[in-house]
């Protein structure tokens, strides 16, 4: 299993990956505040019994701007791709999201799954996604999906009428909204992450 | 003394009022019920006593210990000793139970000018509240009501309740949706922080719950307004005759 992590802006993150059968990555994605990158990762499936398992993190406080381009195309059949990312964007900061399945006609058996959620804390702060689906072969299991939206305010009252402070409140909902992809990382950057919400 | 005085009060949410002059006076140490028909006004109390932010007061005062309550922050509420168990607590994903726990008592103390407690502390209380709800000790790692059943999010809220010792719980239909064992482990955890120091607000539409938890005094809320009041007796008229019976 290929375990990496990647901080966008400190490590250098491929470009393009092959993948043969039986080859697996488990890969993570940090963007930490006051990064503005282009990122495109394409990924090709050539082989059976592939799992390609991608997370994203990014959190944008002021003026980033990030753009994302994930391809994951399906060209062998009987593999697994699974990309979750999570979003948290402040002040005037631009998020691109362009994701691509794309499973070719002879890849039956094929399960990918991409989501994307982010979180505005400005009305300012902008997120565009773009996630596509192109699926030529017919027995997939494929799904994607996109959400934007604000703090949930029922789950901030909550917190709040148990006695926690409004803004810790606040903390705690966005390290729950970024819990899926925080419990992949070691807790130093965990902790380095919480510690800029 | 009277611990709650609510005057009048006029409240609604998103333009409409639901609360049309409630009038209410609860001492410290009783346990009070709240009967009444869907869409009387039940829950709009609850969520404004607690101080849920969408809800607008329009006329009237509260008095909770002779101060403004409704001048206070739902955490500040909170601090004072309020507590409202939730008829549908949210699910918190990737915050364990004992994490939101040790977060909540944290303010709390602060708030109150009492040091934090030791971490051998915490986990003494922890086990001990969690025993009074049946709770078992995977519990405490587990995440907020994520994957729990409707009486597990229940029996949570009275943990949390226990955990935090207010001086005044309201439970929002605590009881609604739960099997009879749940109910009753529910209700063995009102009934043991019953003390002359703790008062209840207790909200339902179901007479069931008061089986297992003895009121001392039965309101009737209907169309925004307290039209009766009594002791437990009151609550078995209910049954039997119905809400359509009275009339304010």
């Amino acid at each position: 299993m290929d375990k990496r992590i990647f901080i966008i802006g400190r490590d250098n993150v491929p470009e393009r990956l092959s993948l043969k059968a039986g080859q697996s990555i488990f890969w993570t994605l940090v963007a930490l505040p006051g990064v503005s990158a282009e990122l495109s990762l394409e990924v090709d499936i050539e082989g059976e019994g592939c799992e390609v398992d991608i997370a994203g993190l990014y959190l944008c406080k002021d003026s980033e701007n990030l753009s994302l381009n994930m391809n994951v195309r399906h060209n062998a059949p009987g593999s697994v791709s699974r990309q979750v990312f999570k979003g948290i964007l402040d002040g005037k900061a631009k998020v691109n999201f362009d994701g691509l399945i794309y499973v070719r006609k002879d890849s039956q058996r094929t399960k990918a799954a991409q989501q994307s959620k982010t979180i505005l804390l400005s009305s300012e702060a902008v997120i565009s996604t773009r996630p596509q689906l192109e699926i030529y072969a017919d027995d997939v299991e494929c799904s994607h999906g996109a959400a934007s939206g604000f703090l949930n305010t029922d789950e901030l009252f909550y917190m709040r009428s148990r006695g926690i402070p409004e803004d810790q409140a606040r903390r705690m909902q966005m390290t729950s909204f970024l819990s899926t992809v925080l419990q992949r990382l070691p807790q130093s950057l965990q902790e380095e992450i919480t510690d800029c919400l | 003394m009277e611990e709650l005085i609510i005057k009048n009060l006029r409240a609604g949410v998103e333009g409409k009022e639901i609360l049309k002059g409630v009038d209410l006076r609860i001492g410290k140490g009783e346990v009070h019920v709240i009967m009444g028909p869907n869409g009387a006004g039940k829950s709009t109390l609850s969520a404004v006593l607690a101080g849920r932010p969408n809800f607008k007061v329009t006329e009237g005062e509260v008095l909770f210990d002779g101060a403004d309550l409704l001048a206070m922050t739902p955490e500040e509420r909170s601090w004072a000793g309020i507590f409202l168990s939730f008829q549908y607590p949210v699910e918190i994903p990737g915050v364990s139970i004992t994490n939101f726990m040790k977060a909540a008592l944290a303010a709390r103390r602060k708030a109150q000018g009492l040091p934090e407690l030791t971490p051998a502390e915490f986990l003494k209380l922890l086990r001990e509240k969690m025993a009074l709800v049946q709770m078992k000790g995977e519990f405490a790692r587990r995440e907020v009501n994520v994957g729990f059943s409707g009486g597990e999010k229940k029996r949570n809220e009275i943990f949390q309740m226990a955990m935090l010792e207010p001086s005044l719980a309201i439970l929002d239909e605590t009881d609604s949706g739960l099997d009879v064992d749940a109910l009753k482990t529910v209700s063995d955890g009102v009934n043991s922080l019953r003390s002359p120091r703790r008062s209840f607000v207790i909200i339902t539409h179901y007479q069931k719950l008061l089986e297992y938890i003895k009121p001392d005094v039965v309101h009737v809320l209907k169309e925004g307004r307290i039209v009766k009041t009594g002791g437990p007796e009151l609550a078995d008229f209910i049954w039997k005759e119905g809400f359509e019976s009275i009339n304010g």
